[in-house]
């Protein structure tokens, strides 16, 4: 394993070709020895159906609301209506603890939920009930209702920048910083990394010494930023990256390839802190099933296979799932879903009190149902990522962070 | 806790800026040379000045070229952008064409021939097929011959025949055979590329060049041509904007007229001869943002289909007219009503009456019917967002000088400027939703009883309030002359803003005039969006644009998606939001390409550089001469090299020198 003492060694000697050692390598340097704690946000974009991702088997209504739709029982298990009937294709679960269980695709999660690094929270979500993607995504990225801030939760839970602060601190893992990034504190998006590659090292060269001497402040002070991460992330990329433990990433999408861009950036001890990736195609509404299954594949894959590359560095890390909304518990007539509002979120990681499921299961009867056709929103999904950034990053308070929020009694989602 | 925010914001900035400040404040009574006084007001009344611009207001003399830019009328229309304009149909329809022409076809169910079974069968016998007993069931399915019994068992619910297994097997292929025959006819409606297009053609279609694929759409029946063309990812179309356009109207058809909208916004950008006005209609739609993703209920991508006219018909007719009939017009239109909600704001209590009635009807003889499914959302009553925005965006800015009871009163007087129907979106004023009680706004009674008036009363105190004037001319300077700029200039902008009621000309003009504008204060002081850095960039080097398709996306990944902005407060006027590393290096990017001659749809001249030094391509593409820095560091990295003449212009426009205006 590359230590953080021989990267930045052997950094500073690849840099040393290219020009001047980046002065944050420096400063990083002199801190080595701090562990940072990591905070990994993953995008659900589509709202995703959490009654067929964490299955509330034992619960009849479900089979009841979903005739078509409802994924069959763990095997060995009937549901609570006494019927075992299943319907062709309609896959499999896994048991969790008796009333849930896991979409069968969601396999790779299994060792996770096993090793209790996998806590599942029921019936999340916000209090936006606009069943709209835009504003739903928009409540849940800036952190916060009505007229939204232009910056977003996961860049507000930072500590302000001090002289060990890399410039890697925040990376969104795609060729935009979302909403949920933004800020004030200073966050890169880090697409296929092909974006910090000038091509033409010649040019590299003539344009940053020309930003390092640059008369224009502003500008030549972004241009040293981005020469520096540039730096950073080609020599992070430049040697050959081999997963650990077995982690297959391959098969997992473009989620896969985001999770393990950041895993090297991880590695390599770039000083990240907070890192968000998303994954698409969760919007329903006819034909679901295979559908969800595919996509479940590649979510569930690629987190296991990053938890599995991460080794013991999994004890600094906590990866939280979130998605807009959830769907409405019955089915639609085209075997499919239309938008509801209660769904699931997944915290994983090292420090984390995994193999339960939290939240309060509000039930599935007409009256118990929000708007009596969606799951209801018991734990804010403010509570579950107030719980993270005050526990794992460390913040006192998460005022600032959710204004107008006040968080209940805490879940108690890592171990203290 | 947002205007606590932009109190943070604005505090922090002062303080970061305080250096800066003190010595720039000095610096805007100390004048431009003549040189430097045509390229300042080519790079903030343009768009960036083209080969030959330098020369051409130096000839006419600036005074002279800015007044006529200043009346768009007298400038005669450069006949290059109506050709590229051509093409994109929907920039020349009106509204209600735009809806009726570029609104998806509703999904049509896949009927079969298949009868159902009363239409097979005689009533006794259907009795006895579906709730006989086994032996009747069998009998009568028996007595029918095989097409006809074959109908009947597709007919048939499964658990039917769970009792006469000697037809289950039959039962289940007919069934089967139906299934079939839907999936072929579901397939027949939707064709996929193999069934179009042999395998060597499909192959093509997916990654052919621009002649490959010009050449394969020519062999094709013409209407095979947009089926093929809807089937393909746009960017396999990049090269070829008609197919492109063809294939997007069968997909998404009301994304068409948002992307005409954004081709169109780029070629007038490189092609205006009106420059001034064109960079007016960016100012003020980003000033009265809406944008195209816009939910609006039950009609998916409606707002796609309205912020063309909203450009057209609500902003640009008035960029050099009176402010309060800009503010008119963008609260009277659709797709603004829509994107602040006013569409649906209604007095408190009206809900018997109002579009959310459970009745429908007429009702002070305008049909209550605006909303299409009345019970598919729950409401209502008064909705604050565009009561508020009005005042806190469009005219009085934040620190204005109303109130929380302002916002409420606004809202209350607006009530009932809604939109027809989102089938026909067009203004109304519906009663039935207004409040006619007595408001007071800003100090100004509104008399019970009013109606649609009130509004109107709304528009007129705004239009012509002091903080109007002084917030309208701020924004103005703070576009073209400085982030911050001086308050000597701002007061003399409101003080013709209050003395010609609002005439943007006239405000523009004391602007344009005044010593700020060609004071080193205002020199090089503005850093450019990712819009004007790409379009600035196309301009300053020649390029010819036959199609702006890799421009559009070039600039939303540069952090400017055009017509995309969710927030009410539209793109920054300020270079802080633009300073961002993620963005130099796309600058850097893009630069590199488009020297190159590697963005698709843009040509370049390349012999129009060719062997130049360094110095020389420097002056030609920023108008002057490069910062002395910049000098050395071209002339330092160049030394003893054989650098070709766009090798040296990416450099140039990847320069710190040409992200600023």
């Amino acid at each position: 394993m590359l230590t953080r003492r021989i990267f930045l060694r052997g950094s500073a000697i690849a840099m040393a070709g290219m020009g001047a050692v980046p002065s944050w390598l420096a400063r990083a340097a002199s801190v080595e020895g701090k562990k940072r704690k990591i905070l990994v946000a993953i995008f659900q974009r589509g709202a995703a159906d959490g009654l067929n991702i964490v299955v509330p088997f034992a619960e009849k209504r479900y089979r009841e609301l979903r005739p078509n739709l409802a994924i069959a029982p763990p095997s060995g298990q009937t549901s609570a209506s006494g019927l075992n009937i299943v319907g062709p294709n309609n896959g499999t679960t896994i048991d969790l603890d008796g009333r849930f269980a896991l979409n069968g695709a969601m396999q790779p999660l299994k060792a996770l939920w096993d090793k209790q690094q996998l806590a599942i929270v029921e019936a999340t979500g916000s209090p936006d009930s606009s069943r709209s993607h835009f504003d739903a995504q928009d409540y849940m990225e800036s952190g916060t209702s009505g007229k939204t801030m232009g910056d977003g939760w996961l860049n507000r839970a930072l500590p302000t920048a001090g002289a060990e602060t890399s410039p890697l601190r925040a990376v969104a893992m795609g060729s935009q910083v979302p909403r949920t990034l933004r800020g004030e504190r200073q966050a890169i998006a880090v697409g296929d990394s092909q974006q910090f590659n000038l091509g033409n090292q010649d040019a590299a060269s003539i344009l940053e010494n020309m930003y390092a001497t640059s008369a224009d402040a502003q500008w030549g002070r972004t241009g040293k930023d981005a020469f520096e991460a540039m730096k950073l992330i080609q020599s992070i990329n430049r040697s050959p990256y081999n997963p650990q433990g077995g982690a297959q990433y391959g098969p997992s999408g473009d989620l896969g390839r985001s999770l393990q861009q950041l895993a090297r950036l991880i590695k390599a001890d770039a000083g990240i802190e907070a890192a968000f990736a998303e994954i698409g195609g969760w919007d329903h509404h006819g034909n679901e099933n295979p559908q969800l299954s595919n996509v479940l594949r590649q979510f569930s894959g690629a987190l296991a296979a990053l938890c599995q590359d991460m080794g013991d560095r999994m004890e600094d890390i906590v990866l939280v799932t979130m998605s807009e909304f959830g769907r409405t518990a019955q089915e639609n007539g085209n075997a499919g879903t239309d938008h509801g509002h209660g769904s699931f979120m997944l915290v994983l990681g090292g420090p984390v009190q995994g193999g339960k499921v939290y939240g309060k299961w509000p039930g599935l009867e007409k009256e118990q149902l929000f708007e009596g056709r969606d799951l209801a929103v018991t734990t804010d999904f403010r509570a579950v990522l107030g719980e993270l950034i005050c526990g794992h990053l460390g913040q006192k308070d998460v005022g600032p962070v959710f204004p107008g929020f006040q968080p209940s009694d805490p879940l108690g989602l890592l171990r203290s | 806790m947002k205007r606590f925010l932009l109190l943070m914001a604005a505090a922090a900035m002062a303080a970061t800026c305080l250096s800066f400040l003190a010595n720039a404040e000095g610096r805007f009574d100390k004048k431009l040379s003549p040189d430097q006084q045509i390229l300042q007001a080519l790079n903030r009344l343009t768009f960036g000045p083209r080969p030959g611009d330098i020369e051409q207001v130096r000839h006419v003399g600036v005074q002279k070229w800015i007044e006529l830019q200043l009346h768009p009328d007298q400038i005669p229309e450069n006949p290059e952008l109506d050709a590229r304009l051509k093409p994109l149909a929907t920039l020349r329809m009106d509204l209600a064409a735009i809806v009726k022409e570029y609104t998806p076809e509703p999904l049509q169910p896949i009927v079969l021939p298949a009868m159902t079974l009363n239409q097979l069968l005689p009533p006794e016998d259907m009795r006895k097929v579906q709730i006989g007993t086994a032996e009747e069931r069998t009998a009568v399915l028996k007595s029918l011959d095989p097409d006809k019994r074959r109908q009947v068992l597709a007919a048939l619910p499964p658990n039917v025949l769970a009792h006469t297994p000697e037809f289950q097997k039959e039962g289940e292929d007919a069934r089967k055979l139906q299934q079939e025959e839907m999936q072929k006819e579901n397939r027949r409606r939707n064709p996929q590329l193999n069934d179009l297009l042999n395998p060597d053609q499909v192959n093509v279609a997916r990654s052919g060049n621009k002649e490959q694929l010009t050449a394969l759409f020519a062999y094709l029946d013409p209407e095979k041509r947009p089926l093929v063309a809807g089937l393909l990812p746009p960017q396999s179309l990049a090269v070829l904007p008609e197919l492109r356009r063809a294939g997007m109207f069968r997909r998404t058809p009301r994304l068409v007229a948002s992307d005409d909208l954004k081709q169109a916004k780029v070629f007038r950008a490189l092609y205006s001869n009106r420059q001034l006005e064109e960079v007016l209609v960016d100012f003020w739609f980003n000033h009265f943002n809406v944008d195209q993703a816009k939910n609006v209920p039950q009609t998916q991508n409606l707002e796609h289909l309205l912020i063309g006219s909203y450009e057209r018909d609500a902003i640009r007719p008035h960029v050099l007219g009176h402010f309060k009939d800009l503010l008119l017009a963008t609260a009277r239109h659709p797709a603004m009503l829509y994107y602040l909600d006013n569409w649906e704001s209604m007095a408190p209590g009206g809900f018997e009456v109002g579009p959310f009635a459970p009745n429908r009807g007429v009702v002070n003889g305008v049909p209550n019917s605006i909303i299409p499914s009345p019970l598919a959302r729950q409401a209502h009553g008064l909705n604050e967002n565009y009561g508020r925005e009005v005042m806190e965006l469009h005219t009085l800015g934040v620190k204005g000088g109303y109130t929380q009871d302002d916002v409420i009163a606004v809202a209350r007087c607006f009530t009932g400027w809604t939109v027809r129907d989102p089938a026909n979106p067009e203004f109304v004023f519906a009663s039935f939703m207004h409040d006619f009680g007595e408001k007071t706004v800003l100090g100004h009674k509104i008399a019970a009883g009013g109606g649609e008036q009130d509004g109107l009363q709304v528009i007129d105190i705004l239009g012509h309030h002091p903080s109007t004037a002084k917030f309208i001319s701020r924004e103005l300077a703070q576009r073209f002359v400085a982030d911050d700029p001086p308050q000597a200039l701002v007061d003399r902008m409101a003080r013709t803003f209050t003395k010609t009621d609002g005439d943007l000309r006239a405000v523009l003009e004391t602007m344009f005039t005044s010593p700020e504008f060609f004071s080193e204060g205002a020199w090089q002081a503005k850093v450019k969006s990712p819009f004007e850095m790409v379009v600035s960039a196309v301009r300053a080097i020649g390029g010819e644009a036959s199609d702006t398709y890799a421009l559009v996306q070039k600039i939303a990944d540069l952090g400017e998606p055009l017509y995309n902005k969710l927030e009410p407060t539209g793109y920054p006027n300020t270079g802080d939001a633009w300073l961002s590393t993620t963005g130099i290096m796309g600058r850097m990017n893009f630069s590199t390409a488009l020297a190159s001659g590697l963005v698709a749809g843009v040509k370049l001249d390349s012999t129009r550089l060719e062997g130049n030094d360094a110095p020389a391509i420097a002056r030609d593409l920023l108008g002057r001469d490069a910062s002395p820095q910049t000098q050395a560091a071209l002339e330092k990295g160049l030394e003893g090299t054989d650098h070709t003449a766009p090798f040296i212009a990416s450099l140039v426009l990847s320069s710190p020198d040409f992200q600023r205006r």
